[in-house]
């Protein structure tokens, strides 16, 4: 009910009530007056007309002020604020000036101004950050126009978002790629999986802060009917939470660089290995003429014929030469740092889903330069063919660092392959997905070639590859200083009884060596582990795959001075579990296995002072690769682990993590049994023996 | 009696010249112009020393090379592989096959000459 009606309602019964009111009365009186009284009875009657006219004149006069100055207003008021609602939001209530609503109208007035310039601001501001993203993206639109790669940006689920015109002419795409469509409608799937999957790795493991290429690698990528390679880049774009939401992929079309490459491939060869031939037969044949002068005509004749015939095949394969040298554009190969670790994970996995074929990676990772995925591929198609020549089911891969070249071992129990077999297998093809390249091309694109040995029924195919172009993968590592040495007599003691593992040679043993991370130097005093990490030795290989690598909440405070040694901080470790999880975790790990550990009595305290609360036992023999290190070269005092390292020759990735120092040391330890074995130490009875004698030394020298 | 030497080359231009040399040099020499003749040669008679081009036809220099030295009669033999691939790699490959040496075209006569008479102890 609106205010009118409201008001209508009321007064009228108000009329009604009071025009009852008199009538009654009148009747009442009229009925009273003795019989007569006509007179007065008519009196009555008129008066009483008279007062019911009155007050419904009056009822009437206060209803239409009331309606003018206060219902009519307010409905104005009403339809006025509707209006400014849902129509016109500079619309300004108008009332008549007469109103009872007080400072009603003026207020609401005020109020829709205010909401008027609040509308308006926001509206502008939206205006404003809609232009400034329009010339953004017109900007972006244009640069993208102007590269002279193609560029696409895709979500994680490659959906296209963004392309440019070059994008189109790469793929070959008549008209448009049309946006949100999916990419391997264009592009083959495979490498772009690959490439993710590598970089997005990365990022969940956190190595892209430290890694050369950040969030980026280069592969060899195709379109989707493998017609036509590309050289492509893929870039991850993380959200402000560090989370992968999408990525760029830049690509140049490497057909016809390949095409180049090719030919200046084919240059080169002829150029050099096809030359080669013919100046050999010249010079042999002039030098043996010069050289005999005594010659019969007959020979004379002989060698004299060679050396015109060989000079008028090389005036040809000169002009041949030349007519290439002018074709020839330069081109590349894309290829990326790689780290033999990802490399081997990816085989393990491909294997794996394709057939039973199990693979152990055995040794220190290495850094090296190629294209990852074809050579995954490559060793993949080599393993499975191997498996079926010799029946061997289980692989261990091992990436060797040599002077020249990073050697990538597949090594199996069993017989090697035959040169004649490789060179047949190296003809297959890869998927059409990258325009039918050949294994044997894959090779030579990485100007390598690969063999097979055999050597004590352990057979090995050998590939080298190039070390990595960026040499700061290894020395990027902030030069910290060593720990302090750390001896305590009792720690090291003996275990009373070690059977027949005593005697056992120390090449034939298994050993987890390991390293913590702590918050600092004093375990006693309130120091914590955060980080505790293992790595098995089996049979002298380092296995790599089964390592033990754990993050730990210390349940207190990380000094910052420790956080500049292994990196960790309050955020790496919440939601991680505390030392009573993962102590007994750690230990299933050891199992029988002896423990290694450099400056192992630093660790060692860690750990034996949380035993009984995490309910384990670290009761086996333990080795100290720096007193080790201290008996093998006595004529230094420097056995930090750096200094150990460079001495062995070992490659130092990731050191300052647990796990990047346990690997790191037991790379020296495996070098230090040679040693050892050279020094007349055999078994591990013997190795303890040597070191406690040292320990004893320097605990003297420590109370002196 | 004299060394015998097997040349494994399918280039007649090259045979002519080693040939020469070898005989110069006061040892016996045959010919094989492929990986099945240089095996079936060997299995003939073996040779105190070959000259193995890489590239030959049938079956190339690796495979005869790896073929021989898989035979425990033929490990007294010495292999120098001749090639027209320059890279490291494929020296490397060669060395890790079993050859003893392992020489890149062009070379000097006289140099080649030098290391066969090294290596069969002709030390003149």
């Amino acid at each position: 009910m609106g205010p009118r009606l409201f008001l209508i309602v009321c007064f009228g019964g108000l009329a009604a009530a009071a025009l009852l009111a008199v009538v009654v009365g009148v009747w009442l009186i009229a009925a009273a007056l003795p019989d007569g009284g006509e007179a007065v009875r008519s009196m009555v009657i008129v008066y009483g007309g008279g007062i019911a006219c009155l007050l419904v004149a009056v009822i009437a006069v206060l209803w239409g002020y009331l309606d003018h100055a206060l219902a009519a207003p307010l409905a104005a008021v009403v339809r006025g604020i509707q209006t400014v609602v849902y129509a016109n939001a500079e619309h300004r209530i108008e009332v008549d000036e007469n109103h009872e609503l007080g400072g009603l109208p003026t207020a609401v007035n005020d109020l829709v101004r205010k909401l008027s310039q609040a509308r308006n601001t926001v509206e502008e501001a939206v205006a404003t950050a809609t232009r400034s993203l329009e010339q953004q993206k017109n900007q972006l639109a244009v640069i993208l126009q102007d590269l002279s790669e193609g560029v696409i940006v895709c979500t994680l689920s490659h959906n296209i978002l963004l392309y440019n015109r070059r994008a189109l002419q790469l793929l070959h795409i008549g008209g448009d790629i049309g946006l949100d469509r999916s990419l391997f409608t264009f592009m083959t799937r495979q490498p772009i999986l690959h490439c993710l999957g590598r970089l997005t790795n990365r990022v969940a493991d956190g190595r892209h802060a430290d890694h050369p290429e950040g969030l980026m690698a280069a592969f060899v990528g195709a379109t989707s009917d493998g017609r036509h390679i590309l050289d492509t880049r893929m870039s991850l774009i993380l959200d402000p939470g560090g989370t992968a939401s999408g990525y760029v992929l830049t690509f140049d079309d490497d057909t016809d660089e390949l095409a180049a490459l090719g030919l200046r491939d084919r240059l080169l060869r002829e150029a050099t290995e096809g030359l080669r031939a013919p100046v050999a037969n010249l010079s042999a044949a002039a030098e043996i003429l010069g050289g005999n002068p005594t010659m019969d005509v007959d020979q004379q004749g002989q060698f004299k014929q060679v050396i015109l015939s060989e000079s008028r095949f090389l005036a040809n394969r000169l002009e041949r030469l030349s007519a290439y040298y002018r074709d020839i554009i330069t081109g590349h190969w894309p290829m990326s740092d790689i780290y033999s670790g990802n490399l081997f994970n990816h085989v393990s996995r491909r294997l794996k889903e394709q057939r039973d074929v199990a693979t152990v990676m055995t040794g220190l990772p290495q850094w090296l330069h190629g294209d990852s995925y074809t050579l995954v591929e490559l060793l993949n198609r080599l393993i499975l063919k191997v498996g079926d020549l010799t029946g061997a089911a289980s692989f261990d891969l091992e990436a060797v660092r040599g002077d020249r070249h990073v050697y990538i071992d597949v090594a199996w129990r069993g017989d090697g392959v035959p040169a004649s077999a490789l060179s047949l297998w190296l003809a297959d093809r890869l998927d059409e997905t990258l325009a039918g390249l050949s294994l044997r091309e894959v090779l030579e694109r990485h100007r390598t070639d690969i063999w097979s040995l055999d050597r004590d029924g352990v057979a090995r195919l050998r590939l080298p590859l190039p070390h990595p172009k960026r040499s700061t993968h290894a020395t990027d590592v902030q030069q910290l200083p060593p720990r302090p040495e750390f001896y305590d007599f009792e720690l090291l003691a003996r275990p009373g009884d070690l059977g027949e593992l005593a005697h056992r040679p120390l090449r034939a043993i298994t050993y987890v060596v390991f390293d913590t991370e702590t918050t600092g130097l004093h375990p006693e005093g309130g120091d914590e582990i955060v980080a505790l990490a293992g790595v098995r030795i089996v049979n002298g290989r380092i296995l790599t795959g089964e390592s033990f690598d754990r993050v730990v909440d210390p349940k207190r405070t990380i000094p910052r001075e420790s956080t500049r040694f292994h990196g960790i901080t309050a955020g790496t470790v919440k939601d991680k579990p505390p030392i009573q999880v993962v102590l007994p975790q750690f230990r299933a790990f050891v199992g029988d296995a002896v423990l290694v550990a450099h400056n192992a009595d630093f660790d060692l305290k860690f750990l034996r002072l949380k035993e009984k609360e995490c309910g384990v036992v670290f009761a086996m023999p333990v080795l100290d690769t720096l007193l080790l290190s201290a008996f093998l070269h006595d004529y230094t005092g420097r056995h930090g682990l750096d200094v150990v390292a460079e001495r062995f020759g070992i490659e130092v990735h990731g050191r300052h993590t647990a796990l990047g120092d346990a690997l790191v040391a037991a790379g020296v330890f495996l070098r230090m049994i040679d040693v050892l074995e050279a020094r007349g130490i055999r078994t591990l009875d013997e190795a303890l023996v040597a070191t406690s004698a040292l320990v004893a030394a320097r605990a003297r020298l420590a109370d002196v | 009696m004299a060394k015998s030497i097997l040349v494994v080359e399918d280039e007649p231009n090259i045979v002519l010249s080693l040939q020469f040399l070898m005989k110069k040099a006061g040892f016996e020499v045959r010919v094989a112009r492929d990986g099945v003749e240089a095996l079936a040669a060997v299995e003939e008679r073996a040779p105190d020393l070959m000259l193995l081009d890489v590239m030959i036809p049938k079956r190339d220099g690796y495979d005869v090379c790896q073929t021989v030295r898989a035979n425990p009669d033929w490990q007294g033999i010495y292999i120098i592989m001749l090639t027209a691939k320059g890279r490291e790699v494929d020296r490397e490959k060669g060395i890790a096959l079993g050859a003893n040496d392992y020489v890149t075209k062009p070379f000097s006569t006289r140099d080649l000459t030098e290391k066969v008479k090294q290596l069969l102890g002709h030390n003149a």
